[in-house]
């Protein structure tokens, strides 16, 4: 029965379900850092799905064999353009028109929302799912499989956990570790945390404000279509309406979680993750337990708001964050 | 100062209306017919659930009912959308208001905006699709299926097949798999009859069933049925919407298990899905749909009671085998064929919930 539960698939499929959570949450952390609130994440991640999806199903339904081949990479290209865009509505609005950063950024959920269904429906003439994506991206390591043995079962363990994925949760891995540098061991990153404890200090001493929030929030709408990427092109392979399902504002709490640095919030996300692939196995023993299934489903969220009230103690958010700034 | 402050709330304010005006407008899909002129018109509609239309299931089967009325029967058809819960009484009293009758609520989770909306539209007809309503009044019709009987065949089918070879990808594991959406009853006697089905065949078959708490989320979809193929089904039947169709694409990716649809054919509107789809479980919400529409034409309404389609009724059924048709054994198609005339004769009565 442990077999059932503790197994190689179990960690797999908790990093493929903190993948798109961790991109968001990174996102959102550089976002906040620099004194900008993004509960935008949501839409940001459901535009760069939906884009990436268009864009792939434009270039594979083309009969140029290079652009076939080409076109899921368009595709997550496409997604980062398009939700870059949208992060720079967010930064617009919040930014140079100073409005609200929760207004705004529930005014782009709802954008995306909107907007996803209509072309939908404008592009293919039906709203649901698209088609799938002709050309799908695989794992970026294949290695082959040894004959039995204890080292072959070994190495399968390895290779499920370690080599099993696609490009984008490589990424992902290394945006926690470039960005957690990059955030507290450079001098971009001192500016950038400075934005979002005391912007008037670090304008007095030079340093551009709003052009250091307008990157932050770029840079997680970078991160936020990776994220969307990750789940329409890489996971599924088609897109369908309102198929974040929530991960961006799960992503918000694991940026929380994760005390606002990259790191953290790739390890909130994981716990997240992990939570969630238990859940699974473990559903696998209701029958025999005799608990209601909602009861595993909640798990996860359960763990969440334990591990934020209790364990982890009093998160500091950063001083001005949420705060526009207006030069005197 | 003030000024900026001011633009930034009318930016605001624009945004968000444009933002919902798209939600609103998304459902876009051709609406009201032409218009006809006979005296016994009616105009009728329906309000999508969260799955919405394009969900390839019972959203888009309750929508063909509507079609096939229009085409038919000459009534005027509109189609609303819910893209949230809240959205349910917003839309059935908007229709209502307009003068549609009957007003068609798509999916359990409508039963109490259903219930509200007829006190308060007591002139409308509404039909509430798999509502099974607690007294229903004169305008309230319930239809409801015998997913049972539909998942019960399914099961029969996966219960032969996951010990037949005439698929590599069948294995000697003995184990099925069910994704269910939500653990709502439709959902449920899918899942109740596919179990009962598939032990009707083999008392031994070991079937592991997972539910995602969703039906618009693929990705989750996807990795319930990664989970079931690595514990061995090698036969997965999914009643979860779009989340099934994530489902579809674990047991393609995998390579190691076929697939069951639900609801539709859904070798029909999964694109490319033939090579794991083995069949579907059907539910022919449109007959329901259209029986109904046709009854109110008449001006026979069928209100103030529940109405329950069985695979008697051509209310519920299972798919053509499609590709697999010339794979898959004789002696499974004669099994399937058996367990439908016991069904219909009654002397098979299939269980609506797990014991």
């Amino acid at each position: 029965m442990l077999s059932e539960v503790i197994n190689p698939e179990l960690f797999a499929s908790a990093i493929r379900m903190a993948t798109p959570l961790a991109l968001a949450a990174i996102g959102g952390t550089i976002c906040e850092r620099s004194g900008v609130v993004n509960i935008a994440l949501e839409g940001i991640m459901l535009i760069g799905a939906f884009f990436g999806v268009v864009v792939a199903l434009a270039a594979g339904s083309t009969h140029i064999s290079w652009l076939v081949a080409a076109s899921p990479w368009l595709g997550i290209l496409a997604a980062v353009v398009a939700s870059v865009l949208m992060a720079g509505l967010h930064a617009f609005a919040s930014i140079t028109l100073r409005m609200d950063q929760v207004v705004s950024g529930t005014a782009i959920n709802l954008l995306a929302l909107g907007l996803t269904g209509f072309l939908m429906v404008t592009l293919y003439g039906h709203p649901g799912t698209t088609d799938p994506i002709p050309v799908a991206i695989n794992a970026v390591f294949n290695f082959p499989t040894p004959a039995g043995g204890l080292l072959a079962t070994a190495w399968s363990w390895i290779d499920q956990i370690v080599f099993s994925y696609t490009p984008i949760v490589y990424a992902a891995m290394i945006a926690a570790v470039v960005g957690q540098w990059a955030l507290f061991h450079t001098r971009w990153g001192l500016h950038l945390r400075a934005l979002g404890e005391h912007p008037r200090a670090a304008d007095t001493v030079g340093i551009r404000v709003l052009r250091g929030r307008y990157v932050a929030v770029l840079i997680s709408g970078v991160l936020g279509g990776l994220a969307g990427a990750n789940l329409s092109i890489e996971q599924v392979g088609s897109f369908n309406e309102n198929m974040t399902a929530g991960r961006g504002f799960i992503a918000l709490a694991a940026n929380i979680f994760g005390r606002w640095t990259p790191i953290g919030s790739y390890l909130a996300s994981l716990l997240f993750g992990f939570a969630d692939a238990l859940q699974i196995k473990l559903q696998a023993f209701q029958s025999v337990v005799q608990i209601p299934v909602q009861f595993f489903l909640m798990l996860p969220y359960v763990l969440t708001v334990v591990v934020l009230a209790g364990v982890m103690g009093r998160a500091v958010a950063p001083a001005e964050v949420g705060k526009p700034y207006e030069k005197e | 100062m003030k000024r900026s402050v001011r633009t930034g709330l009318v930016a605001a304010v624009v945004v968000s209306m444009a933002g919902m005006m798209l939600a609103g407008c998304s459902p876009a899909a051709p609406s009201g017919g032409s218009a006809s002129s006979g005296a016994a018109s009616i105009k009728t509609a329906m309000v999508t659930d969260v799955g919405g239309l394009g969900d390839k299931s019972f959203n888009d089967l309750s929508y063909a009912g509507l079609q096939r009325a229009q085409k038919d029967l000459k009534v005027n058809i509109k189609v609303l959308q819910s893209h949230q819960i809240t959205d349910y009484v917003t839309n059935l009293s908007e229709l209502s208001g307009a003068g549609y009758s009957p007003v068609f609520a798509v999916g359990f989770l409508m039963s109490d905006a259903v219930t509200q909306e007829s006190t308060a539209f007591p002139k409308t007809d509404f039909g509430g699709i798999d509502i099974d309503f607690t007294n229903p009044p004169k305008n309230v019709v319930g239809l409801n299926f015998k997913e049972q009987e539909a998942g019960y065949l399914a099961g029969v089918v996966a219960g032969l097949a996951t010990q037949a070879t005439f698929d590599p990808r069948l294995n000697k594991d003995n184990t099925l798999g069910f994704v269910g959406g939500m653990a709502i009853p439709p959902v449920q006697r899918y899942e109740a009859g596919f179990v009962a089905g598939a032990k009707s065949v083999d008392p031994g078959v070991k079937i592991i069933s997972l539910y995602a708490g969703r039906f618009d989320d693929q990705a989750k979809g996807k990795e319930l049925g990664l989970s079931l193929i690595s514990s061995g089904a090698d036969i997965v039947f999914a009643a979860a919407g779009q989340t099934g169709t994530g489902t579809e694409k674990a047991c393609a990716d995998s390579g190691k298990a076929l697939f069951i649809g639900v609801d539709s054919d859904q070798f029909l509107t999964i694109p490319n899905s033939g090579n794991v789809m083995l069949t579907s479980a059907v539910k022919r919400v449109d007959n329901a749909v259209y029986l109904v529409v046709k009854d109110a034409a008449a001006g026979k309404f069928p209100g103030g009671q529940n109405l329950t389609f069985g695979l008697k009724d051509d209310g519920v059924g299972i798919a053509p085998f499609h590709d697999f048709d010339s794979k898959v054994p004789q002696s499974i198609k004669d099994a399937v064929a058996k367990a439908e005339t016991d069904i219909k004769s009654g002397a098979v009565v299939v269980p609506t919930t797990l014991k």
